[in-house]
């Protein structure tokens, strides 16, 4: 994989129970592309990433939120939103409670 | 945090799991209880398992809320937990996604790298080195009724797994709102085991499969024997699932989820059985004891609790028995309260009282 410049590259938050498979690593840089092709860039890296996020069936688990720049990408076009250089994701479990 | 890792041979350990996490509790003389929280402490814990045919290794069926479910297990009773190498996923394009894991069972005793686990949907898994990799059962997965499979309220789960231990090629599965299913060609092909078990929520009250079965269980002398709880009934069948008698006779409800059987006394069954509000039919919480397979069953209330806000209920994997003699029996409520009984359910005590809803119980006695 080619190195990325921070600006060219896609920076992902994990939340705190997905940092162990993440070598604990709190930012991680991914190239630019669909939330899907971030996804798969993150499975590449720490094989199983993907099972953790998504249903088998390719959808994002019901209770697993991604936010791009802040905004819910199921409100956007879901994992088919285009990520840009320089975006970044944060990755978090839906709120649990009342 | 202290794990109990220097346990004396002999002694009994119980594997509690919860809606958060897995709780051990050990004992030396089934009289005095030490409660262990292990490191499994958020997930729902359907089920957890001690194998011992290859050293210790313990399993557990950890489903998270949000990141997905493991079948993982431990060495060292529950302090670390790794996660199976290939686990449970089912394979793209299958259209299906995995729900939660209900089950983990030992393979024969002359196979020892072999485990099965049920899961929701309904499927058979297998790992034939010890639970690092896991495949699935095609036979099961393309049963040709399969589309006609209709999940109930617990989801479309396979929860009882009862191999054959005499022989290899037959083996039996129960699965919620299917009914119970046997191969006798080694998982090849599976055929319905359900004549004379009812489905009373059906138009046919007696169809091939749709029973809506909750717990199997078999007979160690005689493979063939098997007892199963049912939302329609307590049965016990004599010739391998070909047909079913109903033993509910004097229980007071056909309906329960959990049964268990001493292994020195196999026609000496455990079970709960339960209203319609799912909790104990009186005032008085119990476990009911059949000595003679079913023919007439007695409650057993000796340190039990009674009383008007006495309404405890008891899911599918909430009741075991130990393998001592007189056999332990132990009954875990889904409000929290495990109560254990050292002298085959004469007599109870309460173990543990503020553990999360309990999904499960199993016992182990130490090699």
């Amino acid at each position: 994989m080619a190195i990325l410049s921070v600006e060219q590259a896609v920076s992902v938050k994990l939340p705190t129970a997905l940092l162990e498979h993440a070598a604990n690593q709190q930012a991680i840089f991914v190239p630019s592309g669909t939330i899907r092709e971030v996804i798969d860039a993150l499975e590449e890296r720490f094989p199983g990433m993907r099972f953790h996020l998504c249903l088998e069936v390719g959808e994002l688990r019901p209770f697993v939120n991604i936010f791009l720049n802040g905004v819910n990408i199921r409100y956007l076009q879901g994992l088919d939103t285009p990520a840009p250089a320089g975006a970044s994701l944060l990755i978090v479990p839906s709120v649990a409670g009342g | 945090m202290a794990y109990p890792l220097d346990l004396a041979p002999s002694s009994v350990v119980l594997m509690v799991g919860t809606k958060r996490g897995l709780f051990l509790l050990t004992s030396a003389d089934r009289e005095h209880w030490t409660i262990t929280p292990t490191a499994l402490e958020g997930g729902r814990v359907y089920y957890a398992m001690l194998d011992q045919r290859n050293g210790r290794r313990m399993f557990a069926a950890d489903n998270g809320d949000f990141f997905g479910s493991f079948i993982r297990y431990s060495d060292d009773f529950g302090q670390t937990w790794t996660q199976a190498r290939q686990g449970i996923a089912f394979p793209e394009g299958s259209g299906l996604s995995l729900a939660n894991i209900w089950m983990i069972e030992p393979g024969r005793a002359h196979e020892p790298q072999t485990l099965y686990a049920g899961v929701d949907p309904a499927s058979l898994w297998v790992s034939e080195d010890g639970g690092e990799t896991w495949s699935m059962n095609e036979g099961l997965a393309n049963h040709p009724t399969r589309a006609d499979w209709n999940p109930g309220a617990g989801g479309l789960c396979l929860h009882s797994i009862v191999v054959d231990p005499s022989r290899p090629e037959r083996m039996w599965i129960g699965i919620s709102a299917v009914g119970c299913l046997r191969t006798d060609d080694g998982g090849r092909t599976w055929k319905f085991a359900n004549k004379n078990t009812r489905a009373s929520f059906l138009p046919d009250p007696y169809p091939e499969f749709g029973q809506c079965i909750h717990r199997l269980v078999q007979r160690p002398d005689q493979p063939d024997s098997l007892y199963q709880q049912n939302h329609c009934g307590i049965y016990k069948s004599e010739n391998g699932g070909d047909d079913w008698t109903d033993i509910q006779n004097n229980l007071p409800s056909e309906f329960g989820f959990p049964m268990a059987l001493d292994p020195h006394h196999p026609d000496t069954v455990y079970t709960v059985v339960e209203g319609m509000y799912r909790h104990n039919v009186t005032e008085q919480f119990c476990v009911y004891r059949t000595e003679n397979a079913g023919a007439e069953w007695t409650p057993l209330t000796v340190g039990m609790p009674a009383g008007p806000e006495v309404r405890l209920g008891v899911l599918r994997h909430g009741l075991c028995t130990d393998s001592l003699d007189p056999c332990g029996v132990y009954v875990g409520t889904n409000t929290g309260q495990l109560f254990a009984s050292a002298d085959r359910g004469d007599s109870w005590k309460l173990i543990a009282e503020y553990l999360p809803p309990i999904y499960s119980v199993t016992a182990a006695v130490l090699a």
